[in-house]
């Protein structure tokens, strides 16, 4: 029989942050959606002017990365450090990915003048993409911390609650972008 | 493994209903169902809410499922 947990994975507290960032990605991705009635043609065709490639190796990155978190912790819970740090690495690693993609793509938009006052689509797009970008950054920080302790050995099979709180926020960036994949650069 | 194929696979299919310029009004639904199911993933399997108290669970889940009705409600209305 399956005995229910508590509370979450974590300390509670990145929880209130996690439920603090859904509410202001909601406002964001609902405001998007409804933005976009007012002028659907220039919505769609300022979409085209996105790199659908690059959102798509973006998405398999952080499905990639945050799933060798997963192992990450999988890897603690049987005490084995080595293990863990290497799958954190390998997260790390393969999350970095993401930055460079997402910078080539900045480059690409601000070489061709775009910017956040050049239409609604845009603006969203700007807002969205640089917003949740930062929180990539963050979660990668995160995640090099959680490394170095690992490494050192500072996490156990009885004691890895900080772990546990940084892959939930490196989980809710991944959740996140799998909203923003299809909105910003798929539908229209 | 199978959650991580299925959403790689999931991404796959959207990308190429892009890719193809396939997006019609069906294939937008069925893309926020995908993407309903993709979230839904990620917080039972990777984030582990799984097996956590029901309120703890519900409230990614409805999240989830209140912005992707609001996008679909803006996308048909």
């Amino acid at each position: 029989m399956i005995t229910k947990k508590e509370l979450p994975p974590g300390d509670f507290g990145i929880w209130v942050i996690i439920y603090v960032e859904f509410v202001t990605f909601a406002a964001l991705f609902i405001g998007y959606a409804f933005a976009r009635r007012a002028d659907v043609a220039m919505f769609n065709e300022s979409q085209l002017l996105l790199d659908q490639k690059s959102g798509f190796i973006n998405t398999l990155v952080l499905i990639t990365s945050s799933w060798f978190v997963v192992k990450a912790v999988q890897a603690i819970k049987k005490n084995n450090s080595k293990l863990s740090s290497d799958w954190l690495l390998r997260a790390m690693g393969v999350g970095s990915i993401f930055i460079v993609v997402k910078i080539m793509e900045f480059l690409d938009k601000f070489e061709q003048g775009i910017n956040l006052s050049t239409n609604t689509f845009f603006m969203f797009y700007l807002m969205l993409t640089v917003f949740h970008f930062l929180h990539v950054i963050l979660g990668l920080i995160i995640l090099f911390n959680i490394y170095k302790k690992t490494k050192l050995g500072g996490y156990s099979d009885k004691d890895h609650i900080g772990m546990e709180t940084g892959a939930s926020y490196w989980h809710l960036v991944d959740l996140l972008w799998i909203v923003l994949f299809p909105l910003v650069y798929i539908m229209r | 493994m199978k959650i991580y194929l299925t959403l790689v696979s999931l991404t796959i299919f959207a990308f190429l209903c892009g890719w193809l310029e396939l997006v019609s009004s069906t294939i937008i639904v069925i893309l926020l169902i995908t993407t309903f199911i993709k979230g839904q993933l990620i917080i039972d399997h990777f984030m582990g809410l799984k097996n956590v108290q029901f309120k703890y669970r519900i409230i990614p889940i409805l999240w989830l499922s209140i912005v992707l009705i609001f996008i679909g409600v803006a996308y048909y209305t």
